[in-house]
C-alpha cells in the first residue's frame, strides 16, 4: 500500500479529475433546474441551458430591436475599452511612481506617506466624489478603475524595485550609467514581468470597479446589462454574461502570462545572479 | 594605472568607529589584498574606495585627484553576488558596459554599432573563456561562469582600478583556483591596481603584490564599538616566487 | 458609506440568490403549498408602502395574524428589486410591488400571482425634470438618466408618447436609483426621470423644471400587496390578516388627531424625514385609505386598460421574456371575469375577496 502523498493520477487522469468539479456544478444546476422547471415552466431563476442557449443566440448574434446593436458585442467592447484604459493609466502611474518610489530616495520620502494613506482610501467611497467631480460619463469609470488599482501598482512596483540588489545598481555606475540609464537600462527591464504579476492581481480588482461603475449610470458594458436584466431577473442572460465575464478574465490572465514568458523569459529560469 | 593615496581615514556610523587612521600609500598596477577577521571593516575600506559611502573624516586621493562622489567608469568592481544583471544574455551584459561607454544619453546603441558592440563584447567573453556561453543568461550560468562574466563586464570598460569584494568566496575549491589564473593573468595584462577583499589568507598571498591586514588596534571591553580597525600589517609579497596556475589552467572548464 | 456597500453585496446576492434557490428547491418551495401557519411577507421603504411598517412596530400585523390562528413574518428589505426577486424565486410568500414589476417578474416568471390589495397609486410621487427644457417636447434628442425598464421608464414613455414622441428621440441612461442626486448634480445630466423622496429634493433646484409627472397619467403606477397565488388559496387566513391589518392601520394614520399625527410621524422617522416632508410624499401618493375606494378603483374598467397599456410597453421591451411572441403570453384577470392576454395562462390576478370582505366589515 503506498502513501498517498506519493500518488500521481496519469495525464488522462489528470485531466479527468480537473474536468470533475466542473461536471458536478453542471450536474448539479441540470438537476435543480429540472426540478424547478417541472414545476413551474417559466421559472426565471434557474432557466434551462436550451433557454441560456436562446439568450446567447438572442444577445450575440441578433442586433437589438430598440438601437440596432448586437449588445453582447457592444457591451463587450465598451467594457473592454474602458477596463484597457482604466489598466493602462494605472500602469504608467504605477510604472513612473514605483521606479520614482523605488529608486529615488527624495522621490520615496515626499511620495511614499501620501501614495500609502491613498491606497487605503475605499475607491468604492470615492465614486459618488468621481461621478460629481468627472460626471457622469466614460472619464469616471476609468477613473474608478485607476484609482483602484494604480495604488497597488505603484506600491507593488516600488517594493520590487527596493529589491533589486544594490550591487546592480552600484555596477551600472562603475559602467558609467547615468540615474536615467540605470531607469531604462537596469530598472524598468527587470520590474516588467512583476509589473504584468502585479497586473494579473489587479484584473479581479479592475473588474469589479468596473462593473461597480457600470451600475451606476451607463448605457452599455456587461455590468450595465447584468444590472438592467437583473430589474426583471433575466437569469437566462445574466448567467452566460457571468460566464462570458469569467471568460474574458481567464483569457486576460492567460494571455498576460504568455507576454510574460516570451517577453522575460530570464525571469522565468529561476533566481537569476 | 593608478596611485591612491588614503590620508588619516576614519569611517564612524553614530557612536560605532568601524574605521580609524587608516593611512595607506599604493603605487600604480599594485595587487593589494585585504584581509581581516569578519566585521574589521575591509569591506568597508572598499565601499569607500568605490565611493559607494564616504568617510567620516580623511581623504581618499587617487593619481593625487580627490575620489569622485560617486561610482564611476573608473574604478569597476565585481561583487562575491548580484554583479551582473539578470534580465540580459552574457554578451548584453557586456555590450551594456560599451553600449553606455559610447552612447551615455540613452544607455542603447542601434543598428551596425550595436552589432559592433555586441561582436566585441564576444571577443570579451571568449578572452575570459565564456565564448561558448554568449547567449546565456546568468540563471543558466554556473557560480564560476557567473564571476567570469562580471569580471568581463566589469574590465569592459577598462578601469584603472578594479575592486574586488570576496568575488571568488562562493565558489568551489577548483573553481577558485581557475579564476586565480584568470585574474592574475588579467591583471598583469592590464595593468590595472587591483584592490581585492577576502577572507581566505592563503588566496591573498597567492594573488597579492601586497598584503594588507586590517584590525583593532584599541579595545575597551565595555563598549566594543568606540575604537576602530587600521591597518596592522602591510606585508610585501614577491610574486615570482609564489604559485599561480598557469593560463592553460586557468581555461580549462570551470 | 453604507450605500455602495449595498451595491457591491447586490452584485453578489444575484449570483447567491441562484444558491438559495437550490436550497429552497430543495426544501420544497411555496409553489407545492398547502396549509401553514407562518408567512414571510417583504416590505421595502416608499411613502405609501410605510404604513406597513407601522403596523408591525404596533403589534398590528401581530394582533390580526393571531385572530385568524398563524404567525407573519412581514420584514423589512432594503432593495426592492431584491425583495421581488426573492419573492420570485419562492423564498417569500408576499412582497409589495408595482404593477408594471408584479407582472415582469413574478407573473413572467411563472409564478402565479395575486394581489391582495391595491394600496395607491403614484399621483405625483414620480416626475421627469428637465435642466433648460420646459415640456416634455424639449425631451427630443436629450439624454434622460433613469432606472431602465423601471415604472420610470414607463413614466417617460407616456410622456413621450403624450407629446408625439417616441423612446428613439431620446437617449436613456441607466442610472442607479441610490445616485439620483449625485448624479443630478453632475453636469452630465440633461434630464432625470426620479421618484420621491429624491424627486421632491430635486425639485428644489433652480436647475430642475418638471416637465411631466404621474398625476399626468393617474391611476397607471399602482403600488399593490400581491402574495402567491397557490398560498393564499390554501391559506385565506393570510389574505384576512394582511387585508386586515392594512386597513386598520389606514384608519388610525388618515385621522387629524394625536394617534394619526403619531403615526404619521413614526413613519416620516421611519422613510427618513420628518412629518412636513412625509405628508408633502403622501400628497403625492394616491391612498385608498377605506376598503370601498379600493374595490371602486379595482373594478374600474380603467384597471384593465391600464395594465394593457404596462403589458405592452413591457413586450416592446423585451420584458415579457425571452420566448414571448406576443404580448398576450401573460395572462391577466380582473374582477368580473375581465381576462387580458392568454386566459390559459393567468399568471396575475387582481383580486377582491379579501378587500370585499374588509369593506363589508366581515373580517
Amino acid at each position: 500500500m503506498r502513501r498517498l502523498i506519493n500518488l500521481r493520477p496519469s495525464r488522462q487522469g489528470t485531466f479527468f479529475l480537473g474536468a470533475l468539479p466542473f461536471a458536478i456544478v453542471l450536474v448539479i444546476y441540470f438537476v435543480f433546474s429540472s426540478l424547478r422547471l417541472a414545476e413551474n415552466p417559466a421559472d426565471k431563476l434557474m432557466p434551462a441551458f436550451s433557454t441560456m442557449g436562446e439568450a446567447i443566440v438572442r444577445v450575440a448574434a441578433e442586433p437589438e430591436q430598440r438601437s440596432g446593436t448586437i449588445v453582447l458585442w457592444a457591451d463587450t467592447g465598451a467594457s473592454l475599452v474602458r477596463l484597457a484604459l482604466g489598466l493602462g493609466i494605472a500602469t504608467a502611474i504605477g510604472l513612473v511612481f514605483g521606479i520614482l518610489n523605488g529608486l529615488i530616495v527624495y522621490a520615496r520620502v515626499t511620495l511614499a506617506p501620501f501614495v500609502g494613506v491613498l491606497s487605503m482610501v475605499p475607491p468604492m467611497a470615492l465614486l459618488p466624489i468621481l461621478f460629481i467631480m468627472l460626471g457622469l460619463e466614460e472619464t469616471s469609470k476609468v477613473a474608478l478603475i485607476v484609482i483602484g488599482v494604480a495604488p497597488y501598482l505603484m506600491r507593488d512596483l516600488a517594493l520590487r524595485v527596493e529589491e533589486l540588489p544594490g550591487e546592480q545598481l552600484v555596477k551600472a555606475q562603475t559602467l558609467g550609467a547615468s540615474t536615467w540609464v540605470i531607469v531604462a537600462r537596469v530598472v524598468l527591464p527587470q520590474i516588467l514581468p512583476r509589473l504584468i504579476d502585479g497586473l494579473r492581481l489587479s484584473l479581479g480588482p479592475a473588474w469589479l470597479f468596473l462593473i461597480a461603475a457600470e451600475a451606476i449610470a451607463s448605457t452599455e458594458g456587461l455590468g450595465y446589462r447584468i444590472f438592467l436584466m437583473r430589474r426583471y431577473m433575466a437569469m437566462d442572460v445574466i448567467l452566460p454574461y457571468v460566464a462570458w465575464i469569467t471568460f474574458l478574465a481567464a483569457i486576460s490572465d492567460w494571455v498576460l502570462v504568455q507576454i510574460s514568458r516570451r517577453a522575460f523569459g530570464w525571469a522565468h529560469l529561476g533566481r537569476g545572479a | 594605472m593608478a596611485t591612491l593615496r588614503v590620508e588619516n581615514l576614519w569611517m564612524e556610523y553614530g557612536a560605532q568607529t568601524v574605521l580609524e587612521r587608516v593611512n595607506l600609500d599604493v603605487a600604480d598596477g599594485a595587487f593589494c589584498a585585504l584581509v581581516g577577521a569578519s566585521g574589521c571593516g575591509k569591506s568597508t575600506f572598499l565601499r569607500l574606495l568605490l565611493s559607494q559611502e564616504r568617510p567620516t573624516r580623511g581623504t581618499i586621493l587617487m593619481d593625487g585627484q580627490p575620489l569622485p562622489q560617486d561610482p564611476g567608469p573608473d574604478r569597476g568592481v565585481v561583487f562575491q553576488r548580484y554583479s551582473v544583471f539578470p534580465h540580459l544574455n552574457a554578451v548584453q551584459n557586456v555590450a551594456l558596459a560599451l553600449e553606455i561607454a559610447r552612447a551615455p544619453g540613452l544607455g542603447r546603441l542601434f543598428g551596425k554599432a550595436r552589432r559592433a558592440a555586441l561582436s566585441e563584447a564576444e571577443v570579451m567573453l571568449a578572452d575570459v573563456g565564456l565564448g561558448h556561453a554568449c547567449g546565456h543568461y546568468p540563471a543558466e550560468l554556473s557560480g564560476g561562469m557567473q564571476q567570469r562574466l562580471a569580471i568581463a563586464q566589469a574590465l569592459a570598460r577598462k578601469p584603472r582600478i578594479l575592486l574586488l569584494d570576496e568575488p571568488f568566496g562562493a565558489l568551489d575549491p577548483g573553481t577558485r583556483t581557475q579564476m586565480h589564473g584568470l585574474i592574475s593573468r588579467l591583471w598583469r595584462e592590464t595593468g590595472m591596481t587591483v584592490f581585492m577583499v577576502t577572507h581566505d589568507i592563503r588566496e591573498a598571498f597567492a594573488l597579492g603584490t601586497r598584503v594588507l591586514v586590517f584590525d583593532k588596534t584599541r579595545h575597551d571591553p565595555q563598549a566594543p564599538g568606540a575604537y576602530g580597525a587600521t591597518i596592522t600589517y602591510d606585508l610585501p609579497v614577491d610574486r615570482s616566487t609564489s604559485k599561480v596556475p598557469s593560463a592553460s589552467e586557468e581555461k580549462s572548464a570551470p | 458609506m453604507a450605500e455602495l456597500r449595498k451595491k457591491i453585496a447586490r452584485t453578489l446576492r444575484v449570483g447567491l440568490v441562484a444558491v438559495a434557490a437550490l436550497g429552497v428547491a430543495l426544501a420544497g418551495g411555496p409553489a407545492e403549498a398547502a396549509t401553514k401557519t407562518s408567512f414571510k411577507v417583504a416590505w421595502t421603504i416608499y411613502a405609501g408602502w410605510m404604513p406597513w411598517g407601522y403596523a408591525v412596530d404596533q403589534g398590528i400585523v401581530k394582533k390580526w395574524a393571531d385572530k385568524y390562528g398563524i404567525s407573519i413574518d412581514m420584514v423589512q428589505m432594503n432593495d426592492y428589486i431584491e425583495s421581488i426577486n426573492q419573492y420570485t424565486a419562492g423564498s417569500l410568500d408576499g412582497v409589495l410591488a408595482a404593477n408594471m414589476d408584479a407582472l415582469t417578474i413574478p407573473a413572467v416568471g411563472g409564478v402565479d400571482t395575486t394581489s391582495l390589495i391595491n394600496g395607491d397609486f403614484s399621483n405625483g410621487n414620480d416626475g421627469i425634470l428637465m435642466k433648460t427644457g420646459k415640456t416634455v417636447a424639449d425631451l427630443k434628442g436629450a439624454k434622460v438618466n433613469l432606472v431602465e425598464l423601471s415604472v420610470s421608464h414607463y413614466l417617460l414613455a407616456r410622456a413621450l408618447e403624450s407629446a408625439s414622441l417616441s423612446e428613439r428621440d431620446v437617449k436613456t441612461v441607466n442610472t442607479s436609483d441610490a445616485d439620483f442626486i449625485a448624479a443630478y448634480g453632475t453636469g452630465d445630466v440633461q434630464a432625470m426621470v426620479a421618484w420621491n423622496p429624491a424627486l421632491s429634493d430635486l425639485k428644489t433646484r433652480k436647475d430642475a423644471n418638471l416637465v411631466f409627472d404621474s398625476s399626468k397619467i393617474p391611476g397607471e403606477i399602482i403600488d399593490i400587496a400581491i402574495v402567491n397565488t397557490a398560498t393564499l388559496k390554501d391559506n385565506p387566513a393570510l389574505g384576512k390578516a394582511l387585508v386586515g391589518a392594512w386597513f386598520e392601520v389606514l384608519s388610525i394614520m388618515q385621522k387629524n388627531d394625536a394617534a394619526g399625527i403619531a403615526a404619521r410621524t413614526a413613519m416620516a422617522k421611519a422613510s427618513g424625514t420628518d412629518l412636513a416632508g412625509y405628508e408633502s410624499q403622501l400628497a403625492t401618493t394616491r391612498m385608498f385609505y377605506t376598503p370601498a375606494e379600493a374595490v371602486a378603483f379595482t373594478k374600474s374598467p380603467q384597471l384593465p386598460e391600464t395594465m394593457k397599456r404596462v403589458r405592452d410597453f413591457s413586450f416592446s421591451h423585451g420584458l415579457l421574456g425571452n420566448g414571448a411572441k406576443s404580448a398576450d403570453v401573460v395572462g391577466m384577470e380582473f374582477p368580473g371575469g375581465v381576462v387580458v392576454g392568454d386566459p390559459k395562462n393567468i399568471k396575475l390576478r387582481f383580486d377582491l375577496t379579501f378587500v370585499e370582505m374588509a369593506a363589508a366589515g366581515k373580517l
